[in-house]
């Protein structure tokens, strides 16, 4: 399932669980783990930037060059010493690199040259990165988080298509040898429905939304898999379900959620559940 | 077509933002140029206003490059007519100038021979004991420095030095409290030793070079009588704050220690050329302490003179002065002196002044507070001289009316400048330290929006009880 897995690491924040996650699913699916390790550029920059009228173009690019070599030094003592804990000492196939770029778009460079089943990687809200991936990416993205339970929270709902989390979570939840928990989200706050093209339709009913989702649950129980209707804003009913279920992992799929004012996306469904939700969430994208 | 294509050639030089930031600070002048006069102010004074709003938009959004908005604010006052060019240019030649020149050539030097890497090391190694004194260590490392050279620069220099520790020591980048107290001491140390001497930052000098203009002459040793109390109260304070910020977790130091015996054997024998620069440089600061008064040799004749010895033993050359002397700092300084000037003598400084003192009444202790706390949120969001520039001229015309010296405003308005301990974006010793990761931009506000309740507290207390109480600054 997860034969692939890249984990990029920035020089923004570094999380050790990261590699912990990385080793456990490496186990069960036999994995290859792909390290990169990214210099963040943005902060470089934002760096010369700031120095442009107090240094001359020439100590500006000593400092950079310095914070450059030390970076990369954090990265072989710290990060690369610990990957070699978890991953060559276990005979797991695992290779490093380090790139100097922004983050989303080394990424993405990174997954136009090679094949990946999965990104594993952190989140922390206090450092530079846009986290521009969530949305761009076209493969399924872990994030990892602190706190771990013991089951599997699956997330339907009519903003979603609803056709990888089935699947997916039944899957994990046999690997993982975890309970599997469903639930079905009607997002009262945009009622329209996704299909399987992630088309959202014109503005639903909530009668109509109802059908659609038992209609869903009943596949779903065919499947024998319960799934618990929600109804509510969708951050917030995730974010509740999350504190009931107690899970080592949310499942979520290709959610569409309405644009803010304009179209313009104001801050991003996914970088908001991350930043609200205390539990490691696998987006299917 | 012609117009569509002009604009897509623009938009791909410079980005939307920037476009939109320069047409609103040129904007606001022809609003200031064309508008109608207030009662109490003069035409020239209002078109002042107009270009202090400017240089503040663009100082603040950084649009087009600091230096450049000196240059804009020099050339804009004789091309509306509210100065003539000979006034606005000799302005620029005040010797404070020549001072930042001959201070940045002699730093160069230090930076060239690598005396400041040897200074800091030893300075660091009398603070292994513990993890916690070790901090203090880097604080007052960095402090003691920035006294003889530009806070930047030092901020640059510690920035190797302490990573190199925190790798050695296994410290992991934004988890461990010791690594973050360590590269925030850098940031901080540097920051308030800055305030220290005329060295530290040019926003010190130009404070200088503003009062020298109203014939109140500052030398070397004033600065510091005045400062010092500031810098040594504030150092032990913000060192303390960030202990409680961020308790340290480690208890071992010896890695450090090992760390550092490594990097001063690296460093070997002190060699000839450092020892020249550094006889050099002694020889410059006791001048400058001694004789920089008027009566004797002035700031910039000391200046001038330790980079001709430094040129005469042959330690530094012409292209080490291109490489290490930032050229667009002098610039930037012009454009903010020639604003300064141009707001007292058209007379907007004391019109700005009553419009406050009208809307909130005479407090000297007022004042003197909300001069310190509005210098510091100002020079949190832009560059530390930038703020000053700004401040300076409306502080040394509310002083008259307020029953203070332009002398005391001016050191308040000054040293509240360097305070900028608050954003990553605040000042470059803030951005160069944040480029290691071992802080994060919500550690570094939690750490400095209490570091800078605490400096306005000890600002305050130092201008009423010191100042004014025992100097009677406020009567000179």
């Amino acid at each position: 399932m997860f034969k692939n897995v890249l984990i990029p690491i920035s020089s923004e924040f570094y999380n050790k669980q990261v590699l912990e996650r990385g080793f456990s699913l490496a186990e069960k699916f036999k994995s290859k783990i792909n390290l990169i390790y990214i210099i963040e550029e943005k902060t470089l920059n934002q760096t010369d930037r700031l120095s442009n009228s107090y240094r001359t173009p020439y100590e500006i690019a000593e400092t950079k060059n310095e914070i450059i070599r030390k970076q990369r030094q954090a990265a072989d003592n710290i990060v690369f010493e610990d990957a070699k804990y978890f991953f060559s000492n276990k005979n797991i196939s695992f290779e490093s690199k380090i790139h100097q770029g922004e983050f989303s778009r080394v990424i993405k460079n990174e997954l136009r040259n090679k094949n990946y089943d999965l990104i594993l990687m952190g989140f922390n809200k206090a450092c530079v990165l846009n986290y521009r991936l969530f949305d761009e990416v076209k493969i399924p993205l872990w994030v990892v988080n602190k706190n771990d339970g013991r089951s599997i929270l699956a997330v339907c709902s009519n903003l979603a298509p609803n056709v990888k989390v089935p699947d997916v979570s039944l899957k994990l939840s046999e690997v993982l040898n975890l309970e599997l928990n469903m639930v079905y989200v009607i997002d009262i706050e945009d009622s329209v429905q996704v299909d399987e093209k992630i088309k959202r339709s014109d503005k639903k009913t909530g009668k109509d939304l109802m059908f659609i989702a038992q209609n869903f649950i009943q596949q779903m129980e065919n499947k024998g898999i319960k799934v618990h209707l929600l109804r509510g804003s969708f951050e917030k009913e995730v974010i509740k379900a999350t504190e009931k279920y107690n899970p080592k992992i949310v499942i979520i799929g290709r959610e569409q959620k309405k644009k803010g004012l304009l179209g313009l996306p104001v801050k991003n469904l996914k970088r908001k559940l991350v930043e609200k939700c205390n539990y490691s969430i696998l987006y299917l994208n | 077509m012609i117009n569509n294509n002009f604009l897509k050639k623009l938009l791909k030089i410079r980005n939307r933002k920037d476009i939109f930031f320069i047409l609103l600070a040129f904007s606001i002048v022809a609003i200031f140029y064309i508008a109608p006069t207030p009662k109490g102010l003069s035409h020239n004074g209002q078109v002042m206003i107009g270009i202090l709003i400017m240089a503040a938009v663009l100082w603040i959004t950084e649009a087009i490059p600091l230096a450049v908005t000196g240059l804009l604010i020099m050339i804009i006052q004789p091309l509306l007519h509210v100065m003539s060019p000979n006034d606005v240019f000799t302005s620029f030649g005040n010797q404070a100038v020549f001072f930042l020149v001959g201070a940045f050539i002699i730093a160069g030097a230090i930076e060239k021979h690598g005396l400041h890497r040897r200074i800091a090391l030893r300075f660091l190694s009398y603070f292994e004991k513990s993890p916690r004194f070790f901090t203090l260590g880097i604080m007052t490392s960095c402090a003691f420095l920035s006294f003889i050279m530009p806070e930047h620069g030092v901020a640059a220099l510690f920035l190797p030095i302490i990573a190199s520790i925190l790798i050695a020591m296994k410290i992991v980048p934004k988890q461990s409290n010791f690594g973050k107290i360590s590269m925030l001491s850098v940031a901080f140390g540097c920051s308030i030793g800055s305030l220290g001497t005329l060295i530290g930052g040019a926003r010190n000098i130009y404070a200088v070079g503003v009062l020298s203009d109203i014939g109140i002459n500052i030398t070397f040793f004033d600065w510091m009588k005045y400062s010092m109390p500031v810098v040594f109260i504030a150092l032990p304070l913000v060192w303390l704050i960030l202990q409680f910020s961020f308790p340290i977790e480690i208890k071992d130091i010896s890695a450090a220690r090992r760390e550092i015996n490594n990097q001063v054997t690296l460093e070997g024998k002190m060699s000839k050329n450092e020892m020249i620069v550094l006889v050099i440089l002694i020889i410059t600061i006791l001048l400058w302490i001694l004789f920089s008064s008027h009566k004797y040799l002035g700031l910039a004749v000391i200046a001038i003179l330790g980079c001709i010895l430094l040129f005469l033993t042959g330690v530094v050359n012409w292209k080490d002065v291109e490489k290490r002397v930032p050229w667009g700092i002098i610039l930037l300084y012009g454009g903010a002196i020639t604003l300064g000037i141009g707001i007292n003598e058209t007379g907007a400084g004391t019109w700005i002044a009553d419009q406050i003192f009208n809307l909130a009444g005479v407090n000297l202790y007022l004042v003197i507070l909300m001069m310190i706390v509005l210098t510091v949120m100002l020079t949190n969001v832009m560059s530390n001289i930038g703020a000053v520039a700004i401040l300076l001229p409306i502080g040394m015309a509310v002083a008259p009316v307020a029953g203070m010296s332009p002398l005391l405003s001016s050191m308040i308005i000054a040293l509240s400048g360097g305070l900028a301990f608050m954003f990553v974006i605040a000042t470059p010793g803030n951005a160069i330290t944040y480029s290691s990761g071992y802080f994060s931009i919500r550690d570094l506000f939690k750490a400095g929006a209490l570091a800078n309740i605490i400096c306005i507290i000890v600002v305050y207390l130092v201008a009423l009880l010191y100042w004014i109480g025992v100097l009677n600054l406020h009567i000179i």
